[in-house]
């Protein structure tokens, strides 16, 4: 019986597969019956206390990864400008971050103010901003939603929208409380309803993909 | 053990088991019996068109975290990434993909290095396709937008997990005319991208895209697998209904009660 198997670096997939059982198998037995943790929940820990720390060294590597992007468009002088800048101020907030933590090591002191500074003051308000524009965005999509896609699905989604939005207005629920009433029933019933059903299908997909990458079928890793 | 993880346990036990059963059962005619699903087809197309007019595709997996659930519809997502380099490995532009969080775009670099070593091209990798875009949901978006702006790129895939900041990118690739096939774990932001995507893909059939790109045989049988036991809950949250209705749902409150 051939499954495709893709074992090409065999001691990576055998490793994968292994740490992978042994997590399963340590969330449905990593307690004994008096909630102790068994040495099966122990090490279950230990393997996702592991894959914690490997994630945030998965940062570092992310900013070389950032940088060199940027780096190799400038070479290449395309979008050069912006990734200049991305440079440039990926730099600057480095260096005041580490500033900041050398003066936390020397002092005794926990002092990250200029560091929170630039997330306040900088990054902060251009986030909002970019919120702003998503709201901006989303009533535009909505409004195109039609044009763009007319079929029985497309009205009905336009209209329990609208239909929320109004029943959403405190002068409205005032003068017609039956609009009040028909919201709470669309969000109580058919939106629950279905929410649940597409969490249903979701779960079977995340555990057919998690079996898939169990088996070894599914390989998002070299070796 | 409760017996509600033994039934957890039981039910991942018998899932892997069909799944094994399917792929060894059908690899002859791997992708008989698939529905038709319209945003395939149109992305089958898009490959095609990019190889013939020289034009660059974009797949983008999200944001979501390595050791967290949301994991999974990114590892669906670095397999449609296989099979689109797959197809579209001989292109003038290489396809280019974008993560909003470090531990997948190294996942992304090393998907597409190995499956360009793997077709014999390793030649055409560049290691700047695979990009990490952003470390926050916002700086991801606004560091995908020069991407979709680019006028080499026609076609957007986006297939991992999104928050609502998915629309800045939807918004911009409509703008350009490209097209966006879009599909994602998180409730909020299906119900954007079906408003602002193209050809969106709703709940789980997000998971069947390996399974369309011919990722292999056992995603075929993981859908035949899905759709059994799909069945199976339908038929359980039936019988649920009856016998609350029936008022007898108490004997199982009483029986199983104490033990889940």
């Amino acid at each position: 019986m051939n499954l495709n198997l893709k074992l090409k670096s065999p001691v990576s997939t055998a490793l994968a597969i292994g740490v992978g059982i042994v997590v399963l198998l340590g969330y449905f037995f990593g307690n004994d019956p008096s909630g102790e943790a068994t040495t099966l929940g122990l090490l279950r820990a230990f393997l996702l206390q592991g894959a914690i720390v490997w994630a945030g060294v998965a940062m570092l590597v992310g900013i070389f990864n950032l940088a060199s992007v940027h780096l190799a468009k400038i070479r290449a002088n395309e979008e050069a400008s912006y990734s200049f800048i991305l440079l440039i101020t990926l730099i600057i907030t480095l260096g005041i971050g580490l500033y900041d933590i050398v003066e936390t090591f020397t002092q005794q002191e926990i002092n990250f103010q200029r560091t929170s500074w630039i997330f306040n003051y900088i990054q902060l308000p251009i986030e909002t901003s970019l919120m702003a524009v998503l709201a901006i965005s989303l009533t535009y999509a909505a409004a195109r939603l039609l044009a763009r896609r007319l079929n029985l699905i497309s009205v009905v989604f336009v209209g329990v929208v609208l239909m929320l939005l109004i029943g959403a207005m405190p002068q409205v629920a005032a003068q017609a409380p039956i609009l009040a009433e028909i919201r709470q029933w669309i969000l109580r019933v058919p939106t629950l309803a279905g929410a649940r059903g597409i969490l249903l299908g979701i779960a079977l997909g995340t555990i057919a993909t998690g079996v898939r990458i169990l088996t070894g079928s599914d390989r998002p890793y070299t070796g | 053990m409760t017996i509600s993880g033994l039934i957890g346990l039981a039910f991942i036990i018998a899932f892997s088991g069909l799944i094994i059963l399917f792929t060894a059962a059908k690899r002859e005619q791997p992708e008989s019996g698939l529905r038709k699903i319209p945003a395939f087809s149109r992305l089958r197309r898009a490959i095609g068109l990019a190889v013939e007019a020289g034009s660059r595709l974009h797949l983008s997996i999200g944001r979501g975290n390595l050791t967290g659930p949301e994991s999974a519809v990114a590892f669906v997502g670095l397999s449609a990434l296989e099979g689109m380099i797959r197809s579209a490995s001989t292109g003038d532009n290489p396809p280019v993909a974008t993560a909003g969080d470090p531990s997948l775009a190294i996942l992304t670099r090393d998907t597409l290095s190995s499956t360009y070593r793997d077709i014999g091209n390793i030649e055409h990798y560049d290691p700047t396709t695979g990009q990490l875009a952003g470390f926050t949901p916002f700086s991801y978006a606004a560091g995908t937008l020069p991407i979709i702006q680019d006028e080499k790129t026609t076609a957007h895939i986006l297939i991992g997990h999104f928050g609502n900041e998915v629309a800045l990118i939807t918004d911009a690739s409509e703008r350009n005319g490209d097209l966006t096939l879009t599909g994602t774990d998180n409730l909020p932001a299906q119900a954007i991208l079906y408003a602002t995507s193209e050809e969106p893909l709703i709940g789980e059939e997000v998971y069947a895209s390996g399974a369309y790109l011919n990722a292999g045989p056992m995603h075929i049988a993981s859908l035949r697998a899905q759709d059994i036991f799909r069945w199976v809950l339908i038929v359980v949250i039936i019988l649920g209904v009856l016998f609350k209705l029936a008022g007898i749902d108490q004997i199982f409150t009483d029986i199983f009660g104490g033990l889940l």
